[in-house]
C-alpha cells in the first residue's frame, strides 16, 4: 500500500491533502477514547434523564427501565404540588426559591471576599507567598473534613466552640445550635460557601489584578487621587470583566452543589435545596421520575444562567 | 559617650520608623490579614487537635483549645482491631487509593491522547467537541446519577455484574468528572508548547507517535503531574456518587465512612476529626510540594466546585 502510493508520484496538493486527512483520522483515534466515555457518561445519561423524567420508574421497574410507562408531565406536576418544592410564604421558601436565594447571596459573598482576599495579597510584604498558600485551603481540603469541622465548631453542645465563645461575650445566655434553627443555618450555610470557594475568586481576581498597567496609578497619583479613588476608577473597572465572569461561573457551580448543604444541615431547617431535593426524591423515596423532574427544573433554570453567562459575558471578553 | 549617642538615634529612628510605618491603609491591612488567617486557620487547627482529644476532653462542659496531651483513643478507634468499636479506617483509606489512582492515570492517559489532537491537529468537528465537553464543567452531577444508575444497572444486568459496591463502576463514573477538566488543561498546555519543535521532529524523520513520545511527552511533565492530582484529588473527595454507589462497609471510601461514624448514634467528633486529618493531610501536603504548578490549574478551574 505505502509503496503505491509513493511511486505513483502525486501532485503536492494531493500529497498535501492525503496528509491533512491522515492528520484528521489520527485526531479522531486519539480522541475517540475521551470522546466515547464522555458520551456514554456525560451526554448520554443527560439526554436519558429527560425520558426517565416522564415515565414512572421506581426500585421495581429499574431494571426494565426501557419499558418504564409513560406518565406525561405527572412528574412534574408532583413536584410543583410538592410542599418541599413550593413557595408558601415567608415562613417556607420551598426548594427553588431557597436555591436562588442562597445562590445569589452565597456567590456574592464569594466573590466580595475574593475580592478583598486578592487586593490583600496585591501588595507586597514578608511570608506572602506562603500566606497566598494558607489562603487557598479551604478550598483544596476535601469537602468532607471542612464541612464537619464546622459542625463540630458550631456544635450545640457546650463543648462546641461557637457556643462558648458567645456565652462568654454574654450575647447568648444558652448554647444554640445554628444548624438547626430556621434561618440562621441558611445563613451559616452561605458564609461556609463564601469561606470555602473565596480562593478561586481570589487566584482569578489576582492574576487580573497584577495584568493591570502600572502606569495608569502613576498618572492618578500625579493627578492627586486617594487611594479609594483609584480603586473607584482604575482597579474597579479593570476587574469589571473577571468579576462577571466568576460570578456568573460560581453561580452556576453553587447552584448545582449537593455535597456542601447535604453535609452541614441535610437539607433540613430551611436549607433545602433542588440538588438536595433531587436526591431524596430519588434515593430516599425511589421515585426516580420524580427526582429527574427536579432536576431537569434545575437545569433549566440552569439553563438560563449559562445564556446569561454566554451572552454576556463571553462576548464581553472576546471584546476586550 | 559616643555608644550611648549612637543608641538614642537608634532609638529615636525606630520610633520614627514606627509612626512612619503605621497608618491606615496599614494598619487596615493588618487587620484584614489577621481576620483571614484566624478564620483559614482555626478551623484546621481544631480539626487536628480534637483528634487528639479524649472522650472526657471531648464532651467536657466547655471545650478544650489545646488537648492535655497527644493522645491517640480517637485513631485507635480507626487503625486498632483490639478497640471494642473498631473502624478499620486503613481498608477505606485502600479503597479511596484504589478508586483515586486509577481515576487519575486513566483520566490523564486519555486525556493527553485527546487534548493532543485538539491542541496540534487540525479536524473537522474540533471545537464542537471541545465546546460541548466544557460544557459539562457546567452540568450538575446529581442530574446525571438517576439516569447513570439506571443505565449502568441495565449494562451490569446483561454482563453479569453489580452496579453497586462495585469499585470500578464507581472509577468510570469519576472518569467523566475528571475528564473534561483534565483535557481541558492539558490542550491549554500543549497550545504553549512551540509547533516548530514538533515539526523539527517530523522532518528529522520521526513519526507523529514518535514526536509525541519522545518531545511533547517529555516537555509536558509538569502539566502531567499536575493534572494527574488535581484528578486524583477529585477522585479522593468526591462524595455523591460514593455515597450513592456503595452500601457495602467494607467498600466504603473515606468521605462515606467519615459520614457513617459522624451519623453513628454515639457521637463521637474527635473520631470524625481524626479521619478528616487523615484524609486531609496529604492533600495539603501534594498542594503545597506542588503550588506553584497547582496554582495555575486553579485559575484554569481544576478542581470543579
Amino acid at each position: 500500500m505505502t509503496s503505491t502510493t509513493e511511486t505513483s508520484k502525486p501532485s503536492f496538493i494531493q500529497r498535501w491533502r492525503s496528509l491533512h486527512s491522515r492528520e484528521a483520522r489520527l485526531a479522531w483515534y486519539l480522541i475517540l477514547p475521551t470522546a466515547l466515555i464522555v458520551f456514554g457518561v456525560v451526554i448520554f445519561p443527560a439526554i436519558f434523564s429527560v425520558w426517565i423524567s416522564f415515565r414512572e420508574v421506581g426500585l421495581s421497574n429499574l431494571n426494565d427501565v426501557f419499558n418504564a410507562p409513560f406518565v406525561g408531565l405527572e412528574n412534574f406536576q408532583k413536584v410543583f404540588n410538592d410542599f418541599a418544592f413550593k413557595f408558601q410564604g415567608m415562613q417556607s421558601w420551598g426548594a427553588a426559591v431557597t436555591s436562588i436565594i442562597y445562590s445569589f447571596l452565597a456567590t456574592t459573598l464569594t466573590v466580595l471576599i475574593g475580592l478583598i482576599a486578592a487586593l490583600l495579597l496585591n501588595r507586597p510584604f514578608r511570608a506572602r507567598g506562603i500566606t497566598r498558600a494558607i489562603f487557598l485551603f479551604p478550598y483544596v481540603a476535601p469537602i468532607v473534613s471542612v464541612a464537619f469541622v464546622w459542625k463540630w465548631i458550631l456544635d450545640p453542645r457546650p463543648s462546641g466552640v461557637v457556643n462558648d465563645v458567645l456565652i462568654s461575650l454574654g450575647i447568648i445566655d444558652l448554647p444554640i445550635a445554628p444548624l438547626a434553627t430556621r434561618g440562621l443555618a441558611l445563613v451559616i450555610v452561605i458564609i461556609f460557601e463564601a469561606w470555602r470557594y473565596f480562593p478561586f475568586a481570589m487566584l482569578m481576581i489576582l492574576a487580573r489584578l497584577q495584568a493591570i498597567d502600572r502606569t495608569m496609578y502613576e498618572a492618578a497619583e500625579v493627578d492627586g487621587a486617594n487611594t479609594w479613588q483609584k480603586f473607584r476608577n482604575i482597579t474597579l473597572p479593570e476587574l469589571r470583566y473577571v468579576l462577571g465572569a466568576i460570578f456568573l461561573l460560581r453561580l452556576m457551580w453553587t447552584f448545582n452543589k449537593f455535597d456542601d448543604i447535604f453535609l452541614l444541615t441535610g437539607g433540613g431547617f430551611g436549607t433545602k435545596v433542588l440538588p438536595v431535593l433531587t436526591y431524596e426524591f430519588s434515593f430516599k423515596l425511589f421515585d426516580f421520575g420524580r427526582g429527574a423532574a427536579t432536576a431537569m427544573i434545575l437545569l433549566l433554570i440552569l439553563v438560563i444562567f449559562m445564556a446569561l453567562y454566554i451572552g454576556i459575558v463571553m462576548r464581553n471578553v472576546e471584546e476586550e | 559617650m559616643s555608644a550611648s549617642y549612637t543608641s538614642t538615634v537608634e532609638k529615636r529612628s525606630f520610633i520614627d520608623h514606627m509612626a512612619g510605618w503605621i497608618n491606615w491603609s496599614r494598619f487596615l491591612f493588618a487587620i484584614g490579614l489577621f481576620f483571614f488567617l484566624t478564620s483559614i486557620l482555626f478551623p484546621f487547627y481544631w480539626m487536628v487537635s480534637s483528634s487528639f482529644k479524649t472522650t472526657a476532653e471531648i464532651g467536657a462542659r466547655e471545650p478544650v483549645y489545646i488537648p492535655s496531651a497527644l493522645n491517640m483513643e480517637a485513631y485507635k478507634e480507626l487503625f486498632d482491631p483490639n478497640h471494642p468499636s473498631y473502624q478499620d479506617f486503613g481498608g477505606n483509606i485502600i479503597n479511596s487509593m484504589f478508586v483515586a489512582i486509577p481515576t487519575a492515570l486513566i483520566a490523564v492517559i486519555l486525556a493527553t491522547l485527546g487534548a493532543y489532537a485538539i491542541a496540534r491537529l487540525r479536524f473537522r468537528g474540533k471545537n464542537i467537541m471541545l465546546n460541548s465537553i466544557l460544557m459539562i464543567y457546567l452540568f450538575p452531577g446529581v442530574l446525571l446519577i438517576i439516569p447513570l444508575f439506571a443505565m449502568i444497572a441495565q449494562i451490569g444486568d446483561r454482563l453479569g455484574f453489580q452496579v453497586q459496591d462495585n469499585l470500578p463502576v464507581l472509577i468510570f463514573t469519576y472518569l467523566a468528572q475528571t475528564l473534561p477538566v483534565a483535557l481541558y488543561m492539558l490542550t491549554n498546555y500543549f497550545r504553549t508548547i512551540p509547533s516548530e519543535i514538533e515539526q523539527a521532529g517530523l522532518i528529522d524523520g520521526c513519526s507523529r507517535f514518535e514526536v509525541i513520545w519522545r518531545i511533547t511527552l517529555p516537555l509536558a511533565i509538569p502539566a502531567l503531574v499536575s493534572v494527574g492530582i488535581y484528578t486524583f484529588m477529585i477522585a479522593w473527595n468526591e462524595f455523591l456518587y460514593a455515597l450513592v454507589f456503595l452500601n457495602d462497609h467494607n467498600l466504603f471510601t473515606m468521605p462515606i465512612k467519615i459520614n457513617t461514624i459522624y451519623n453513628d448514634p454515639s457521637p463521637r467528633p474527635h473520631v470524625v476529626m481524626a479521619a478528616s486529618t487523615i484524609m486531609t493531610i496529604p492533600i495539603v501536603i501534594l498542594f503545597l510540594s506542588l503550588e506553584r504548578f497547582l496554582e495555575e490549574g486553579l485559575t484554569a478551574g481544576g478542581v470543579k466546585g
